[in-house]
C-alpha cells in the first residue's frame, strides 16, 4: 500500500506537471515522469511485459517524437489566452466533480467484480503467455493493428513530405512534362 | 495487494486533469501531451480490471493486457499521423495554436 501510495503521487505531479508547466519541454519530461511510474504500477499488477512496453515504446519513442517536434517547431512558453478566461477554472471545477464521481462509483458500485484471489492465473503477464494469446485468439486484431500502423507510416510521410503549394505545383508540371505516370505522385507525396 | 477501486480511483484522477490539459491548454502539442496522458489513464483502468477478473482462467485474465497492448500501437500510430498533422500546419501557419486553427468550424 505504500508503495502504491508514492507511485500514485509520482504520477499525480507528473500529470499536474503536464497541465500547469509553461515550457513545452518540462511538461513532456514530466509526462516522461508520469509514464514511467505507470510502468512501475503495471508491475505491481502483474503485467511485466506491458511494464517492458511501456518503458520501451511510451517512455521510449513516443516521447522522443513529442521532443523532437517541439525542439523542430521551437514553441515556446504559451501566453495568457486573451478571451475564454472563463474555461480554465470551469474546466478545473468539472474535472474535479467527474474524478470524484468515478472514484466513489469505483469504490461504491463494485458488486458485479469476482474476487482478485487467483493472481497466478495471470502468470505474470509474461510476453510468452500475452504473445500466445494474441496470436491465436486475438490474430484479427493483431494484423489490424498492423494494417493500421503501416497507415499511419504512410501517413505521416506524406504528411511530412509535402511542401508549399507553389512547389507541388511546380513538381505536377515538371512530372507531367516528364510524361511520368500519374501514380509516381504517390511516392513523392 | 492493493483493491482494485484505488487503480481506478487513480485511473480517474489520471484521466480528469489530462482532459483539463486539453481544454485549457493552447498549443496544440500540449493537447496531444494531455491526450497521451488520459490513454494512460485508460490503460491503468485495463490493466487493473484484468488483475480483478484473473479467477476467471488464463484467457480473460490476460485479455486486458493484450487489449493494453493493441492501445499502445493504436496510440504509437495515432502520434506519428498527428505530429506530422501539426509539423504540416506549422509549416502553413507558424503557430499551433488551437484557438487560431479555426477554418473548419461551423
Amino acid at each position: 500500500m505504500i508503495g502504491f501510495i508514492i507511485l500514485a503521487a509520482v504520477m499525480l505531479a507528473g500529470a499536474l506537471g503536464v497541465v500547469t508547466l509553461r515550457q513545452p519541454v518540462h511538461a513532456a519530461l514530466s509526462l516522461v515522469l508520469t509514464l514511467l511510474a505507470l510502468a512501475v504500477t503495471y508491475v505491481t499488477l502483474e503485467a511485466h511485459f506491458l511494464a517492458v512496453i511501456q518503458v520501451i515504446v511510451y517512455a521510449g519513442a513516443i516521447m522522443v517524437l513529442f521532443l523532437f517536434v517541439i525542439m523542430l517547431l521551437n514553441v515556446q512558453g504559451q501566453q495568457p489566452p486573451p478571451h475564454l478566461s472563463w474555461m480554465r477554472p470551469l474546466a478545473y471545477l468539472a474535472a474535479l466533480l467527474a474524478a470524484v464521481g468515478i472514484a466513489i462509483t469505483a469504490f461504491v458500485d463494485r458488486s458485479p467484480l469476482p474476487s482478485s484471489g487467483q493472481v497466478a492465473a495471470l502468470q505474470g503477464g509474461s510476453a510468452e503467455q500475452v504473445g500466445t494469446l494474441l496470436f491465436s485468439h486475438y490474430v484479427l486484431a493483431f494484423q489490424l493493428v498492423g494494417v493500421l500502423l503501416l497507415t499511419g507510416i504512410v501517413g505521416a510521410v506524406s504528411l511530412a513530405q509535402r511542401g508549399n503549394p507553389a512547389a507541388d505545383e511546380d513538381e505536377r508540371a515538371r512530372s507531367a512534362a516528364d510524361g511520368a505516370a500519374p501514380d509516381r505522385e504517390l511516392s513523392h507525396g | 495487494m492493493v483493491p482494485t477501486p484505488y487503480y481506478i480511483a487513480l485511473s480517474a484522477l489520471l484521466l480528469t486533469i489530462g482532459s483539463v490539459g486539453v481544454l485549457t491548454r493552447r498549443s496544440a502539442i500540449m493537447v496531444f501531451l494531455s491526450v497521451e496522458l488520459m490513454l494512460n489513464a485508460a490503460n491503468l483502468a485495463i490493466v487493473a480490471f484484468a488483475r480483478q477478473w484473473s479467477a476467471r482462467g488464463v484467457e480473460s485474465a490476460l485479455s486486458g493486457q493484450a487489449a493494453v497492448f493493441i492501445i499502445l500501437a493504436i496510440a504509437a500510430a495515432e502520434v506519428a499521423v498527428g505530429l506530422g498533422i501539426l509539423v504540416a500546419i506549422f509549416r502553413n501557419r507558424v503557430s499551433t495554436d488551437v484557438d487560431e486553427l479555426s477554418e473548419v468550424r461551423l
